[in-house]
């Protein structure tokens, strides 16, 4: 990055410990703070669990007055989120009803260019071909979009080669189009998507948007992952919702994940984790204030030269350049729903077993995203800046997704049966022992409810049967909800607990690519 | 034409106040559970509307589909092939419960209720017609007990049934069937097992004074010693002994696993005999002196080292555990084998399994054989659903 470019990076960005990833980059103090925060999370979720064991051994009875009071938060908690998937959910109805080319009319955006970055691996070219054949079928002018294709030159020449062939057919189509191959071994990164990323903005920068003289406010950056597909009128919606945002180059722009490319293909359990990743992505967009970037999102380019594009050298680098945004920006960040769908795939192999592998994998990678809270708190520590009370509210908030994602559903579904089996025999002959089992299970039923409304939500969002799939299907998909009891837990708790756990003992993750359809 | 989405995102003030009335219903919801799961409940009955404690009991039955009655309520039977029955919102006193079918015997007893705790209890149900599987010298290339001289007149079971076949002919040739291996094997065990006509007291009190005159001249060798040691019978932590004419059951380890109805829950000797039945107050009244078996008390309760079975005021010829089980004794008494139970709160249900005066009986691995008149029969225990 040249000296003009650092003089555009915002104040706090410039800070030396800005995009620090781990506690062993920091020395002395800060060192020893963020080894702390490292530790916390980890230390809160073993203590939770192990806790209400004790608890339960110990004093049962309190054990069971907490197990209650933990079922009916849970139950009220369910009907909470419920009705911010419902209303996503007509949200993202009507949106995907409206003519957001009509919309834009009243709107100058010709000046307006969408640069679209697919960082890949190895994924293959049909999946590429689909996902740019799906931005070509956009309804925006494809002559203002400046697609960038990037290759790893870890994956090999195979994979640089398929992007220049990528380059070949689809290059005419757009304003411009730019393959770039990411070196291996660039000190100070980690293999992953964020570091493609990072070389990519850089990279176009050079060989696009300065050379054109394209103003960076003029830019709208869009980091899909490779296997995005598009909806018709993306960008016409994007572009909506950064004139009409009161503060757009203060804000990122979360599009709904549909993991629904290969729903008909994927396996019953694929099909359920990947809806109800869809849904804790809907219920984000109804509560913005609370939300970070995941995925597939956009945001300015001026954003992101402000903070030098986002950090190199973290695993999830999605939400990330949020924090970096946020906490760079002095806390004026903030995250616009788009309610608009794009499609995604849904997490398969060719076996059930692989399956069952890469789903604990990404899920294992994504609350690895609990590294962003140290981040977070460090920083928080540091830019007094942003007002203490968002400061708080959002440590606190943050702490307690990433506590409750890992021992919520252990404490419901495990350890509510704790003080029945561990407790004292004075607590085994009382009307509570007895009680409690039957009072959990129904509350439980009670929150089952809302898989119902999830399954009738999911079937709408399911694509269209494809003639050589049978009708009957239709049944299992509304029947697979039943399976979320045991989703939550194998696949959602114990990755997180493991997430955290390697966090808690310094045993850092590096970036674990989802492999995509396969043959 | 639309200029902007006619659906807004949920408002932050309409989150709040949802979130707010989610927390006011938490508020008001947590104690209201907490009191109805310590056992709390609101009445109608008296006139006014009042708060009333309730207690429970937890029933087990060992067979299926039995009718299960708490003093003239029937209680609805549990899910699907569970044999456990929890009773809830019992008022505070003592209750009968009730579990019978109509080819069972019924299990009747009076548990005192308590408030804020359940009282556990284990039921058990014989036929009312004995079931046997007849063991017979010779079988059928099928497997069929076979029967020899057998007059078409002649009742093999008069007393028992079986639901086998069985092949009943009045000739005596054996060349057509097969020696039956189990035969032989129970015949061997009768043949090994003392068939002593006295009773086990009388076995007692003779092997005593064998043990007296022996001591008194020379030394025992130990082959003697080991035939004149009681054998030990010991399931599941709990002992069988005999002593003065009567059969106890002896909790053998220590205080935390002892079974529920070893232990009572009020200490006084009125309320006791009140709650539990005399014969429990006596029990206990015997045993607060009594320094070889004495009374444990465990924080809230007071808990018995053994238990006196109910014998029926016969001799004992033969007494066991029941197959598989702990809580229940086989009796072999004067007029048939007997099982009962070792809880001996309000009663000790005793139930016959077997009638009659002259036949023997033999338990090995978990098994229930019986010679009698020269036949030999399995006894079934184990019910099979009507």
């Amino acid at each position: 990055m040249s000296p003009d470019d650092k003089s555009q990076i915002l104040p706090y960005a410039r800070r030396p410990d800005f995009k620090v990833a781990r506690a062993t980059e920091l020395s002395g103090a800060d060192r020893r703070l963020f080894r702390f925060l490292e530790i916390v999370p980890g230390v809160a979720a073993w203590a939770t669990i192990i806790g209400i064991v004790l608890a339960s051994i110990y004093v049962p009875f309190l054990a069971a007055y907490f197990i209650i009071a933990f079922s009916i938060y849970w139950v009220l908690k369910t009907f909470f989120l419920s009705v911010h998937v419902r209303h996503n959910w007509k949200r993202l109805k009507h949106h995907m009803e409206l003519d957001w080319g009509q919309l834009i009319e009243r709107l100058k955006y010709d000046d307006f260019y969408h640069l679209v970055i697919f960082p890949f691996y190895q994924e293959p070219r049909e999946v590429i071909e689909g996902t740019l054949q799906g931005l070509v079928e956009s309804k925006y002018n494809l002559g203002k979009l400046i697609v960038v294709l990037a290759a790893e030159a870890r994956a090999g020449e195979d994979a640089a080669a398929l992007a220049y062939e990528m380059k070949e057919k689809f290059g005419d189509s757009f304003g411009h189009f730019v393959v770039t191959v990411h070196p291996a071994d660039i000190p100070g990164e980690i293999a992953g998507k964020g570091s493609n990323t990072h070389w990519a903005l850089t990279q176009v920068k050079k060989q696009v948007i300065d050379p054109n003289e394209i103003p960076y406010k003029n830019i709208l950056t869009s980091i899909f992952d490779i296997d995005t597909v598009i909806y018709p009128d993306y960008f016409n919606c994007l572009i909506w919702h950064f004139l009409t945002s009161e503060n757009p180059y203060k804000s990122a722009f979360q599009p709904v994940p549909l993991f629904t490319n290969n729903l008909w293909e994927a396996s019953a359990l694929s099909r359920v984790m990947a809806m109800s990743s869809t849904f804790w992505q809907m219920i984000m967009q109804e509560r913005p204030d609370k939300a970070a970037t995941f995925s597939s999102h956009s945001v300015s380019f001026q954003a992101l030269h402000e903070i030098g594009y986002g950090q190199a050298n973290v695993v999830s680098e999605d939400s990330r350049i949020f924090w970096n945004l946020l906490i760079a920006n002095n806390g004026d960040f903030e995250v616009v729903s788009l309610s608009y769908p794009i499609a995604m795939d849904a997490t398969t192999a060719t076996t059930m077993w692989g399956t069952i592998k890469n789903i604990y994998r990404q899920h294992r990678r994504w609350t690895y995203g609990v590294e962003n809270w140290c981040y977070i708190v460090y920083h928080f520590t540091k830019n007094k800046s942003i007002p203490l009370k968002k400061r708080w509210s959002i440590a606190l908030m943050q702490g307690e997704g990433y506590w409750s994602l890992v021992t919520n559903p252990i404490m419901l579904f495990i350890l509510g049966w704790a003080p029945i089996f561990l407790g004292t025999r004075e607590f085994h002959e009382t009307v509570l022992s007895y009680e409690l089992p039957i009072m959990v299970r129904n509350l439980l039923i009670v929150a089952m409810g809302g898989l119902v409304v999830s399954s009738i939500i999911a079937l709408s969002l399911t694509p269209p049967r494809p003639a050589h799939q049978s009708r009957f299907k239709y049944i299992v998909m509304a029947l697979q909800w039943i399976m979320v009891p045991l989703t939550m837990i194998f696949f959602s708790a114990i990755p997180g607990l493991d997430a955290q756990t390697r966090l808690m003992f310094g045993r850092y993750m590096g970036f674990w690519v989802t492999p995509k359809r396969q043959k | 034409m639309p200029t902007e989405p006619k659906i807004a995102s949920l408002s932050y003030k309409r989150r709040q106040w949802l979130f707010y009335l989610l927390v006011v219903i938490f508020l008001i919801t947590l104690p209201a559970m907490i009191f109805y799961t310590t056992g709390y409940r609101i009445s109608f009955e008296s006139e006014g509307t009042s708060i009333v404690t309730t207690g429970g009991i937890y029933i087990t039955t060992d067979n299926l589909n039995v009718d299960v009655y708490l003093g003239e309520d029937q209680i609805e039977r549990p899910r699907l092939f569970r044999s456990a029955y929890y009773i809830q919102n019992i008022e505070i006193g003592k209750h009968r419960v009730v579990v019978q079918r109509p080819d069972l015997q019924t299990w009747v007893k009076d548990l005192p209720i308590d408030p804020h705790i359940v009282v556990e209890v284990a039921a058990f149900n014989m036929p009312l017609i004995p079931q046997v599987r007849p063991i017979t010298e010779y079988i059928t290339a099928t497997g069929t007990a076979v029967y020899f001289d057998v007059a078409t007149t002649t009742d093999l079971f008069t007393k028992s049934s079986t639901t086998l076949l069985v092949y009943a002919t009045s000739s005596l040739a054996t060349s057509t069937f097969a020696i039956n291996e189990e035969f032989l094997f129970v015949e061997s065990l009768f043949s090994s097992t003392s068939t002593s006509s006295l009773s086990v007291f009388e076995q007692l009190s003779d092997s005593l004074e064998r043990f007296r005159f022996s001591t008194t001249s020379d030394a025992l060798d130990d082959e003697e010693i080991a035939t004149t040691t009681e054998p030990e019978i010991i399931r599941g932590g709990i002992r069988l002994v005999e002593r003065d004419r009567e059969i106890f059951a002896v909790w053998q380890e220590g205080i935390n696993n002892i079974p529920f109805y070893f232990c009572l829950t009020d200490r006084g000797s009125t309320s006791t005999a009140k709650r539990y039945g005399q014969h429990v107050a006596d029990a206990v009244q015997r045993l607060s002196v009594s320094t070889t078996s004495p009374i444990i008390v465990d924080r809230d309760r007071l808990c018995r080292s053994e238990i006196k079975l109910n014998h029926l005021g016969q001799d004992v010829y033969y007494y066991n555990f029941f197959p598989n089980n702990a809580d229940l004794i086989l009796l072999h008494l004067e007029d048939g084998l007997y099982v009962t139970e070792i809880d001996d709160r309000g009663w000790q249900n005793t139930q016959v399994l077997y009638p009659g005066e002259n036949f023997t009986v033999v338990v090995e691995n978990d098994l229930i054989y019986i010679l009698e008149d020269g036949y030999y029969f399995e006894v079934i225990t184990e019910i099979e659903l009507p």
